[in-house]
């Protein structure tokens, strides 16, 4: 028995009851308020900080860190949630908050990081990035293109999921309690594999205009950026403007934190977020995967219950097979809560095949 | 063709897909009493603790009888006349059947006490019972767990959670002796007060004392009295076959239904599978297995067969797991089983909760491994004793078994002594 999920279903704020409804409709209130109105910015400025998204950003780092130290104390019994729970602090204390900060002393402008292309899409585009020094250039383009494939493939797509990312920090630390919210039906994963191709499509092809975009203009004998073809720069800007408002505002941030009481916390990170699609797609060819202990599974449910990603995790161990998911984010917590010790995470020079999606279902009639 | 499973639970609906795997156009009927929905009745404690709801408990989607094209019953078979092919029914007619599968389970064991039928004494078996269950539990201060096995453990540790004062009344010399020898047992022991359970250990109980038509206490032949308002018998559970009585079907002195190698019971067209069923043990002794995976392993046999495929129902090596409060616990092949010279070589990492013990023969070969405190992987521990390994190899190897968590301090053997002790 787990200390810390006994309750669970006894809670209002945590099985769907009134008090969930109401968190969520704060949280909703909140992610409006903040992105579409200046309501926030002169609170902010009367705290010392500079603007709305500056006591967002200390906000959201409370949130971890408080979230990450209640988890540690229900968790911090398993190394690897220790280890990985840390991690995250870390992160969002130093690379997230801190460094940006003080870069924004001295150069006005900070750079993130923790965040890669294509969770920010400006870490391609030409226009944003060659405002930066040339070794953060540097960074942006190896760290999106060539590290985080690599890593993805050596450890999974959990390196970044539940170790780095800002997003993941949330949803494993303040959105911890609220996990075993997500949807197993399989209609949902029907859902999740057309949704989350679909925003890594769209997020391919808006950095791809972007960039012909940029490729388009020149600098003016006034020293202006013009382009000679207006309607493209217009259409190319309202995508943009498009993806801004829908992908980023709406769905990782409305949505992704307002449903987190109502259907767990990792709506954004596994319906939505191109990121974790993109990795998703390495994920499936690399080393990580679930490895299954024969027989030994009681079927008790406790994996899938407990699977933020809506991942049916006892379907597979019921079965005796292993498996490489594409939106498992290695949280590790199916392992860490079975009763009866079935799952370990792995990474692996095997490449013989493993269960594939399709054939999990018992009977195709 | 028309099947009819008696029983929903792990035997009775995987026999059914092996029978929908062979046969897409028969007709399926499956009778329950107890639920709408198979569900796992290893998870009922996580229920009770509020850890998982109902449907978190079902392994498979509601929508699962539908796609399969399943008929569900829920009613109580009363007795079955396998001359006519007929089952009677409670609250229903009759129901015809072409060939009968029986998956019945078990219950839970009551001893004959007087005042065993008070509305404070119950077992924790079914979900009528987690229903009880839970209704005592809000008023309860103080229960008493008669019977020290996996399901006595495991109901001290929910009631514990819940609040209420547990005393554990424990028979034997210590707790689980069947799997466990002294000092296992006394580890687990410590485990369960340093989570305020009062265990008594050599203790049987005597008398259950009421009062007002309510339970009052319990008194022990060792002279205990102990005041309480919950009593839950957790002293093994028997094949609910009581309802067969007559049928002409063969029972086993508990109460399992004899049946072959196919899973075949004496009457024609009519198999059993799961707890219910009484199969011969690996040295030759007649009795059911009532554990969940050799259950599911029947009903997928038992199904194929009664299809016409003739797969025979072997049982293999022991092996199992469990947890012991927070303690994981993993045993395969032949430990206190008693056979001839056996011995042990037994660690126990002072001031943890870690012990190894492997059990072999004058010859030195392996026979048997018993683990508390870490994860192990019982398929590597089965094939050394399937391969004969000798005691010095095992140690030598026995990291390559470990399966803990990632990042876990790497495992290493306690110490390389061998240590006799029979
Ligand atoms: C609390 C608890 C914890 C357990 N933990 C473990 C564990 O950790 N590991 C392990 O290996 N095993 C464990 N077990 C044992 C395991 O649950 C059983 O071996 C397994 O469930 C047996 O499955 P079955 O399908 O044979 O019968 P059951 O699951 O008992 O199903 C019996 C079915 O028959 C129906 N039925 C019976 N009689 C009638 C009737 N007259 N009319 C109509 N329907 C009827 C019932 O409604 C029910 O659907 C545990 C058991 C309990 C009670
Ligand atoms: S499958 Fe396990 S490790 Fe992967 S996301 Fe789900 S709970 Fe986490
Ligand atoms: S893998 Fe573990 S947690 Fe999941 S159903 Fe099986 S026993 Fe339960």
């Amino acid at each position: 028995m787990q200390s810390g999920l006994l309750s669970t279903y006894n809670s209002s704020a945590r099985s769907r009851g009134a008090i969930g409804w109401i968190i969520s409709a704060l949280l909703f209130a909140f992610y409006l308020i903040i992105y579409f109105t200046g309501i926030f910015d002169p609170i902010a400025k009367s705290l010392g900080l500079g603007g709305k998204w500056d006591m967002y950003g200390v906000l959201y780092t409370i949130a971890i860190v408080g979230g990450g130290s209640y988890f540690l104390k229900i968790h911090g019994n398993s190394r690897y949630q220790r280890i990985r729970t840390l991690s995250l602090m870390f992160v969002q204390v130093i690379f997230a908050f801190s460094i940006p900060l003080v870069m924004q002393m001295f150069e006005s402008k900070g750079f993130i990081f923790s965040l890669f292309w294509p969770l920010k899409l400006d870490y391609l585009s030409p226009a944003y990035i060659l405002d930066y020094p040339i070794l953060i250039i540097v960074y942006a383009f190896i760290g999106s293109l060539i590290l985080v494939p690599i890593m993805t493939f050596l450890f999974g797509k959990r390196w970044y999921c539940s170790w780095v990312c800002g997003c993941g920090g949330l949803a494993e630390t303040a959105g911890d309690p609220f996990r075993h919210l997500s949807n197993k039906r399989s209609k949902a994963w029907r859902f999740e594999q057309f949704s989350i191709n679909f925003i890594l499509l769209l997020a391919i092809a808006t950095t791809a205009l972007i960039i012909i975009n940029w490729g388009l203009h020149h600098e003016s004998s006034q020293g202006e950026w013009v382009t000679d073809h207006a309607t493209f720069d217009l259409i190319a800007s309202k995508i943009q403007g498009v993806y801004q408002f829908f992908v980023v505002a709406l769905l990782s941030g409305v949505l992704g934190v307002g449903l987190y009481p109502l259907m767990g916390s990792r709506v954004w990170c596994r319906f939505f977020c191109p990121l974790a699609g993109l990795m998703g797609l390495i994920q499936k060819f690399g080393r990580f995967r679930i490895t299954v202990k024969d027989d030994m599974c009681i079927s008790c449910g406790n994996c899938s219950t407990y699977c933020e990603m809506g991942i049916d995790v006892r379907m597979y161990a019921q079965n005796n097979q292993s498996f490489k998911r594409a939106s498992c984010v290695g949280c590790g917590m199916c392992a860490h809560i079975c009763p009866r010790g079935v799952l370990r995470l792995e990474n692996k020079w095997d490449f013989a095949p493993i269960q594939n999606d399709s054939n999990v279902d018992i009977l195709d009639l | 063709m028309k099947y009819v499973i008696i029983g929903n639970g792990v035997a009775g609906i995987n026999s059914a897909n092996e029978i929908r795997r062979r046969d897409t156009s028969a007709e399926i009927t499956i009778i329950s009493k107890e639920s709408d929905h198979f569900f796992s009745r290893t998870a009922l404690m996580y229920i009770f603790c509020g850890q998982m709801s109902q449907q978190d408990i079902e392994p498979f989607e509601r929508d699962h009888y539908q796609r399969m094209n399943y008929k569900r019953v829920r009613d109580e078979v009363l007795r079955i006349d396998t001359n006519n092919k007929t089952i009677y029914l409670a609250k229903q007619n009759t129901i015809q059947y072409d060939r009968l599968l029986i998956a019945s389970g078990s219950v839970g064991r009551l001893p004959g006490f007087l005042g065993e039928e008070l509305d404070e004494v119950g077992n924790f078996v079914t979900w009528q019972n987690l229903e009880w269950l839970q209704e005592k539990a809000k008023t309860a201060k103080h229960a008493c767990i008669i019977g020290g096995g996996l399901i006595g453990i495991e109901t001290a540790e929910i009631l514990l959670l819940a609040g209420i004062n547990v005393s554990f009344i424990i028979r034997e010399d210590w707790f689980w002796p069947i799997a466990l020898n002294k000092n296992e047992g006394d580890l687990i022991t410590e485990q369960m007060k340093h989570h305020s359970c009062d265990v008594y250990l050599k203790t049987d109980l005597q008398e259950i004392v009421e009062r007002d038509g309510h339970v009052a206490g319990i008194k022990t032949k060792q002279g205990d009295e102990i005041d309480c308002d919950l009593i839950v018998f957790a002293i093994g559970v028997r094949p609910q076959t009581d309802w067969l009585k007559e049928s002409g079907i063969v029972l086993d002195s508990s109460g399992g239904i004899v049946v072959n190698e196919f899973l075949q019971t004496n009457v024609d067209d009519v198999y059993a599978a799961g707890d219910c069923t009484s199969v011969v043990w690996f040295n030759n002794v007649r009795r059911p297995e009532q554990l969940w995976y050799t259950s599911r392993d029947q009903g997928k046999i038992a199904g194929g067969n009664i299809t016409g495929d003739k797969q025979i129902y072997k049982r293999g090596m022991f092996y199992n797991s469990a947890k012991f409060f927070d303690l994981e616990y993993t045993t395969a092949g032949y430990v206190n089983f008693k056979l001839d010279n056996e011995a042990d070589w037994y660690q126990h990492e002072q001031g943890t909760n870690y012990t190894q013990r492997i059990t072999y023969l004058p010859d030195n070969t392996v026979i048997g491994f018993n683990f508390i405190g870490r994860r192990w992987d019982h398929r590597p521990l089965m094939k050394w004793i399937n391969e004969k390994r000798t005691l010095d190899w095992v140690i030598s190897h026995l990291h390559e078994a470990n399966y803990d968590e990632e990042c876990m301090p790497k495992f290493t053997p306690l110490t390389i002594a061998k240590e006799v002790q029979s």
